[in-house]
């Protein structure tokens, strides 16, 4: 019975450990996981928060998509999904998903940082193509 | 064939039902005909949902446009291969695929079981064709039906996603449904071994089994999304922490821990509750896998379309089971009192219980960051995500953690590890961990946690390898053998525990691999044929990239492409060149999909990406003019690992699972087993 004692101590300890983990953790790789909406009313309440780290989940304005020439930097727009007139001009510099273009209503997540300029600089760009998972029939006769 | 798949598909529900119906009636009031019947029900959807599986390969190969389904994952010049893998393209189709997945492993247990183990069968076949109906529910009644018909025939269909026309995509998808189906198999032992309250070891024997064949398919389709990952999306990496994916380790590591926690209950008569908590737990976790994909509820590459039926009714079911499983659990709980207790920390209960804690510690790290978005936009209103540092963050740790139990499990005493046990066992691992360290040092590697993982690979090798230098040598001498069939012996006499430790070598393999990232190197240029990029590897040599432009090959399937072709030398000599392709499938014109170029050598692979080419049409009309292109060029390190790993792991795991001639009971627990004493005597079967 002593030893069983002593175990549980030992469970106590993992279980301690495991929720050190996770709080440290969260606490400091946590980000906002906003809407385009929500961003800008978010900003403007509070200036800080161009300095923290947001996720925001928007859609590419189609046409909006360019590269300079050699320039290993992507320039596109992000709307949101229900207010098309809230949006703003993401920087990218790195891959795109094949899933990205700008010619379909492709569904964004972009990560990174809201500059005082009002340019989004993206770390990571995440692309999902709605429409083209599955259609409804008016769609597959058009 | 498309009716007949439909109407059959209509006819399987109603037998299901029935099925389970007669199953618990009959195992409750001993009624062998309802019995007899419910087995001959659950051959019977099998058969019925093979006829319904033939019926949606047929509509695909078939170009039956007219079906919904068919019309947005096919068109006509799709190769044959990938329209037969319509059946799990999509949401529709993958449904039927898991239900006849489980209807096949359902008919092999109880075709398996019925003579020797009568008394679980009327409950196994209720609880199994339970499960089916409830998929067929969904089939039929949740706005999924594959069978959808359109009010017209359009002439084409949509396609299919051009990243799933890839062999490992192929093959990802069905090993992880078998994973996860076959899984259902163990719980439903569980449960009726809580509901006839036979609850001596044989439940254990037949589960054991099962879960290990469901754990082998799990830890294969993980890998094979890993490889398709590598290969298909051009971004460098193998691993998200998407949620999908997440949701398709959780099962995999609670599977882990009761592959563990079972050898405590057999051996030591303890953990019985736990035991039935963590088969109930894993089979949750698989119907959640499903749920995360399917409903659409969190953000994800995976994703099919937001279906909030489907949702519902998953979470319903999800309840529902959870509830009665705790109240059986609740029911039989003097039945599963331990026989013994753990005496001593030092011990190798107190190790695989140490084990079983961490892996669910995991799981659980891994579930709330998958799902805080989720809780925390429901307690405050805006959502708060956790991605990749989080999940790498709080892993290495519990990672390590398992890595050094991996080594110290195996060769730790039952009961209470004397001082000798553990001085004769570890003294030489630890040397040989503590030494990796030193010369990786010295050689140049200082990043602190890929040492740690380097050394303590190195430990649980060389645990294993002394492991098996013994147990050979040991064999040799008192049978006379010579060396190999000594070690041929001594492996086939106790397969589950030689192959066990196999596995482990694959699994630590695959560790070495993942601490590798940490020395990846990589380049982004922009360049004209004829110029070069050069990268060097962390090993020391350089490879240098000349460009050799580009060219518009026909393929099948595809509009166009654009291939970039770079022949590459490595410290000067020649090797095999790199092809790097952009390519526009038929039916998806607007998103040129990349293919990468990969040189796998044993340490390391060459990755090659067309980034951009800045005049994409150009190229695809064989300009000369438009050539000039951007690439990124890696060096991954040790990746190919994770693949010879996950064939260790294969190898492994066919040895643990194959059929030993004889008994499938238990050797008997014995009950003299003194201190120190080599534990494998009482694990075999």
């Amino acid at each position: 019975m002593k030893d069983n004692g002593k175990f549980f101590v030992g469970l106590g300890g993992v279980a301690l450990v495991v929720t050190y983990l996770i709080w440290t953790g969260v606490s400091q790789t946590m980000i906002y996981y906003l809407t385009p909406v929500e961003l800008i009313a978010r900003v403007e309440q509070d200036p800080t928060f161009h300095h923290v780290g947001v996720k925001v989940s928007g859609r590419v304005e189609r046409g909006s998509w360019n590269r300079a020439e050699d320039e290993l930097l992507h320039h596109f727009t992000v709307t949101d999904l229900i207010d098309e007139s809230v949006r703003f001009p993401v920087e990218y510099r790195d891959i795109l998903p094949d899933t990205f273009n700008d010619t379909e209503n492709v569904d964004v997540v972009v990560e990174g940082r809201f500059r005082e300029d009002g340019v989004f600089e993206a770390t990571i760009v995440l692309a999902k193509c709605g429409s083209r998972y599955e259609a409804t029939a008016e769609e597959l006769l058009g | 064939m498309i009716l007949l798949g439909e109407l059959a598909l209509w006819i399987a529900l109603p037998v299901g039902i029935w099925g389970a119906v007669a199953g618990f009636v009959g195992g409750r009031k001993e009624r062998g005909d309802l019995v007899l019947s419910a087995e001959y029900s659950v051959y019977a959807v099998f058969l019925l949902l093979i006829l319904t599986s033939v019926g949606i390969i047929t509509a695909f190969v078939t170009d039956s446009f007219e079906y919904w389904y068919v019309a947005n994952y096919s068109n006509r010049e799709l190769p044959t291969f990938y329209k037969v893998s319509g059946l799990w393209a999509g949401q529709r189709g993958s449904l039927v695929f898991w239900a006849l997945l489980l209807s096949f492993f359902s008919s092999a247990a109880v075709f398996t079981n019925r003579a020797k183990n009568r008394e679980f069968m009327p409950y196994v076949a209720g609880i199994l064709l339970t499960i089916s109906s409830f998929f067929l529910v969904v089939l039929l009644f949740a706005d999924v039906n594959p069978f959808e018909r359109l009010p017209f025939a359009p002439a084409d269909g949509r396609g299919l996603n051009p990243q799933l026309q890839n062999y490992w995509m192929t093959i990802h998808p069905p090993t992880l449904y078998l994973g996860f189906t076959a899984f259902t198999i163990p719980f439903a032992f569980a449960m009726s071994a809580l509901l006839s309250g036979k609850l001596d070891t044989r439940w254990i024997v037949i589960t054991r089994r099962w879960t290990l064949l469901s754990w082998f398919f799990l830890a294969n389709g993980i890998i094979f999304g890993m490889r398709w990952a590598y290969e298909e999306l051009g971004w460098g990496g193998f691993w998200f922490w998407d949620p999908v994916e997440n949701a398709s380790v959780l099962p995999w590591l609670t599977a882990t821990a009761f592959l563990h926690s079972i050898q405590i209950q057999e051996n030591r008569g303890m953990l019985k509750v736990w035991n039935m908590g963590l088969v109930t737990l894993t089979f949750l976790l698989t119907i959640f896998a499903t749920f995360l994909t399917r409903s659409g509820l969190i953000e994800s590459v995976h994703t099919f379309a937001e279906n909030t039926t489907i949702a519902f009714i998953f979470l319903a079911f999800m309840g529902l089971m959870a509830g009665v499983s705790i109240l059986l659990i609740a029911w039989r709980y003097p039945h599963l009192k331990s026989e013994n207790q753990i005496q001593s920390f030092l011990s190798r209960e107190s190790a695989f219980l140490f084990n079983n804690l961490i892996l669910l510690g995991a799981a659980f790290t891994i579930m709330w960051g998958t799902l805080f978005p989720l809780i925390t936009e429901g307690l405050t209103g805006t959502a708060i995500a956790v991605g990749p540092p989080f999940f790498n963050r709080v892993n290495l740790p519990i990672g390590l953690a398992l890595l050094a139990l991996m080594g110290i499990g195996p060769v730790i005493a039952w009961r209470r590890a004397s001082r000798r046990n553990l001085v004769k066992n570890f003294r030489m691992p630890v040397l040989v961990g503590v030494m990796v360290i030193g010369a990786l040092f010295l050689r140049g590697v200082h990043h602190g946690m890929a040492l740690l993982t380097f050394g303590l690979s190195a430990f649980v090798m060389t645990i294993i390898i002394v492991e098996f230098v013994k147990g050979t040598k040991a064999r040799a001498r008192i049978e006379g053998e010579g060396y190999f069939p000594a070690f041929y012996h001594l492996v086939s006499r106790n397969r589950r525990r030689w192959g066990g430790y196999i596995v482990h070598v694959g699994v630590v393999m695959i560790f070495t691999a993942f601490a590798g990232v940490a020395f990846n190197r990589e380049v982004l240029q922009t360049i004209d044929p004829g110029e070069t990029i050069t990268i060097e590897s962390p090993f020391g040599h350089e490879y240098v990239l000349t460009y050799q432009g580009l060219s518009s090959p026909r393929g099948e399937n595809m509009v166009r492409q654009a291939v970039a072709l770079m022949t590459v030398a490595r410290n000067g000599r020649p090797v095999e060149s790199l092809r790097a392709e952009k390519v526009l499938y038929v039916k998806w014109e607007s998103s040129p999909i990349t293919n990468v170029g990969v040189n796998s050598y044993i340490l390391e692979d060459l990755y090659l990406i067309l980034e951009n080419v800045n005049d994409l049409n150009g190229a695809f009309e064989n300009d000369a003019g438009a050539q000039r292109a951007t690439f990124k060029v890696q060096v991954n390190v040790l990746v190919g690992w994770i693949w010879y790993g996950g064939f260790v792991i294969t190898l492994g795991g066919i040895i643990a699972m194959w059929p030993s001639r004889g008994s499938t009971t238990p050797a008997p627990r014995s009950k003299t087993k003194t201190e120190g004493e080599r534990p494998a005597l009482a694990a075999r079967s």
